[in-house]
């Protein structure tokens, strides 16, 4: 019985997948219809992907162990690339697990405002209650906040800390969801060929042309700004390289004579599809996604400096948008989160650089 | 005739291109008989190898259609009857192995995981017994260390290797029909030999028919009980091997055996056909052979020939016999 129907959908994991996907949606339609909360809404949005990660990402790693094996050597060979990936490891080890051991970022407190990194110092004049006037006053850094607080005495490590978590929330959900997408259409427009073909490659010249700004103020302006609707936003529009790239490797994939035979061994469209035109491009996907990454990271921190982004998050754009007017008193404001939007960004390229070479046959190092 | 499996009859398939309609396929009617081995025979671009697509619906549309035929496999019509049923039948009932075993394998996959594919989706087999099921196909096909060698991946094997490995899956549901399509033109002569001893055995052991596609009349002579000589798109000449090889009649079956080196006879040069295939999108409007013939006659530029019954067994379609 579980044979035909996993045998239906192309093997167990999927069927095991389809069913986790099921329950999820169950548990949403009880949180909907039964007014107790059990996940936030945010967390069914974070559970797909991780659900899908896990499935599609983890596990063919692991069941692959000896292919995974092959590309972590040549990937290793990158020294960047390796530097790169820890820096993410770091980056993704401190927005889970730093948020518990530094301050709230949101506290606010006006005696602490605008101190320096530790091992800093400023002039800085301040108002002095015993005198009346304004008396400039060497202000240290001090070790209670190590990069320094704000112009409202915000802790700045603390802040970094949401930030990381908010910037790789976007970049890392948003490319998954315009990956998957980009792969679905890329993958069914080659195969299915005729007018689906050009029906789905001019709706991507539509998508391609159309502002995505524009699309993101009107969401904003509808929904009200929330991260969900950002990283919607820079999902459902950011796909249409992938489905080009995506298609153009399957109309080269679909001429070769596996898929031939395996239509003539009684394969299904939707099984060609699934078992056999995707994984041979998923490396390619891998790579498109890696490299575009950093892309949907800038995205996020521009939307949120020009005033944009969700205002109950703190992320890198709003700091740089605070910090870039107070630049000639407090530095460190708009430095710090420059630095961490340069060096992630860096890392994600370097990454990307790495995993393209280990994927691509023809650079042999 | 009962012992038939399968029966071809006035299979049409053309290709609607841009420079007009190829008539790859033009009225073609053969038959398979259960246990025997029938080789479609023919120059590069005469619809061989259409015409093999055809019969699972394998063409691909666009260009390509089917126009118009019966291809009868017992109760079914495999033109006419629902994608469903037609899915079951390829692989399990009628399978076929290409021509470039290079590129036939999927490369993401391991070897073994390729075999089990088709067994778990037409027999309905657990993952366990599949593997078990294609470690036996791979020993019964000759590939040493089976057991190791199913997790290889295809570029981990030689082209011998992987056209073995097609044929343990074109195999593994012990299907009634093979269509084999130029299946050893890709392999060295030590190879070629290997494997078409294994699709003796097969056949004797099985009583499995075989459509055999190529263009090699020497492989033709070593395997084939009848033959089927095609030409632009129709067929020439259909007869036993020792019919087509012994007795030929129409002048391109004779061109074709005199193609042949031969060692009694001692000639020295080899006599080719001269001319090419002419163009199928714009034919000749008589016999499509007519411009290369020897034998030409004024009717041959004026009507298409009808096939001529010579034996029960044996017709050609020639105005020389009409």
């Amino acid at each position: 019985m579980i044979n035909r129907f996993s045998n239906k959908v192309g093997g167990l994991r999927n069927l095991i997948f389809i069913a986790t996907l099921l329950a999820l949606v169950l548990t949403l339609l009880l949180d909907i219809y039964a007014l107790d909360r059990i996940l936030a809404p945010l967390a069914y949005f974070y559970l797909f992907f991780a659900l899908f990660f896990m499935f599609y990402g983890l596990y063919p790693l692991y069941a692959n162990r000896r292919l995974t094996k092959y590309y972590w050597d040549r990937t290793k060979r990158h020294r960047l690339s390796i530097l790169g990936l820890i820096f993410i490891i770091f980056l993704i080890a401190i927005a889970l697990i730093g948020p518990f051991l530094t301050q709230d970022p949101t506290r606010v407190n006006f005696q602490e405002k605008n101190l320096p990194p530790s091992g800093f110092s400023i002039q800085q004049s301040v108002y002095d209650l015993k005198t009346g006037g304004f008396v400039t006053r060497e202000t240290p850094g001090t070790l209670q906040h190590p990069l320094g607080t704000d112009d409202k005495g915000r802790d700045m490590l603390a802040m970094l800390v949401s930030g990381a978590r908010v910037s790789l929330q976007v970049g890392l959900l948003a490319t998954l969801m315009a990956v998957l997408i980009g792969t679905i259409l890329g993958v069914a427009s080659a195969y299915l060929g005729g007018w689906v073909d050009n029906a789905l490659m001019r709706f991507t010249d539509v998508m391609m042309t159309f502002p995505f700004f524009l699309l993101l103020v009107f969401i904003v302006f509808i929904f009200g700004p929330s991260l969900a609707f950002i990283i919607l936003a820079i999902g459902l529009t950011g796909w249409t390289g992938t489905a080009r790239l995506v298609r153009s490797e399957t109309l080269s994939l679909r001429a070769r004579e596996f898929v031939m035979a395996s239509k003539s061994l009684g394969a299904s469209g939707t099984r060609i599809i699934f078992r056999h035109l995707i994984p041979n491009v998923i490396s390619s996907v891998i790579v498109i996604a890696t490299l575009s990454i950093p892309g949907v990271i800038l995205a996020e921190a521009a939307l949120s400096f020009i005033g944009l982004g969700d205002p109950t998050v703190t992320s890198w754009g709003v700091i740089l948008n605070a910090g870039q007017r107070s630049l000639d008193t407090a530095w460190w404001v708009a430095v710090e989160p420059g630095i961490m939007l340069f060096l992630t960004v860096l890392a994600f390229n370097f990454l990307g650089d790495g995993i393209r070479d280990a994927f691509d046959p023809r650079s042999q190092l | 005739m009962s012992d038939t499996v399968l029966a071809v009859k006035h299979l049409k398939t053309h290709f609607f291109t841009r420079h007009g309609v190829v008539k790859a396929v033009d009225d073609v009617s053969f038959d398979v008989r259960r246990g025997e081995t029938l080789c479609l025979v023919g120059e590069s671009g005469c619809g061989k190898t259409t015409a093999a697509l055809s019969v699972l619906r394998l063409v691909d549309s666009p260009p390509g259609k089917i126009l118009g035929g019966d291809i009868a496999y017992h109760n079914d019509n495999l033109l006419g009857c629902p994608d469903e049923r037609l899915r079951q039948i390829r692989g399990k009932r009628i399978a076929m192995i290409f021509q470039d075993p290079q590129s036939s394998l999927n490369p993401v996959f391991t070897v073994g995981d390729q075999i089990a594919e088709q067994i778990k989706l037409h027999l309905r087999l657990k993952r366990k017994e599949a593997m078990d099921r294609v470690l036996q196909l791979m020993e019964r096909i000759g590939i040493p260390k089976a057991r190791e060698r199913m997790k290889d991946y295809p570029h981990q094997f030689s082209g011998g290797m992987k056209q073995r490995v097609m044929i343990a899956i074109a195999l593994s549901c012990d299907p009634e029909i093979l269509i084999a399509d130029e299946p050893v033109t890709a392999l060295d002569t030590t190879i070629k030999s290997q494997i078409l001893d294994i699709f003796q055995g097969l056949k004797q052991q099985k009583s499995m028919s075989i459509l055999f596609i190529t263009h090699d009349l020497g492989t033709v002579a070593g395997i084939a009980d009848r033959i089927v000589v095609m030409y632009g798109g129709r067929v020439a000449e259909v007869g036993t091997a020792s019919d087509i090889f012994h007795q030929p009649k129409h002048p391109y079956t004779h061109g074709l055996i005199n193609c042949l080196p031969k060692v009694a006879t001692g000639r020295i040069r080899l006599a080719p056909i001269p001319g090419t295939i002419p163009s199928l999108i714009d034919p000749p409007k008589g016999c499509i052979f007519s411009p290369r013939c020897q034998q030409r006659m004024p009717v041959c530029d004026e009507h298409i020939p009808k096939e001529v019954t010579i034996t029960s067994d044996h017709r050609v379609a020639c105005h020389l016999f009409a």
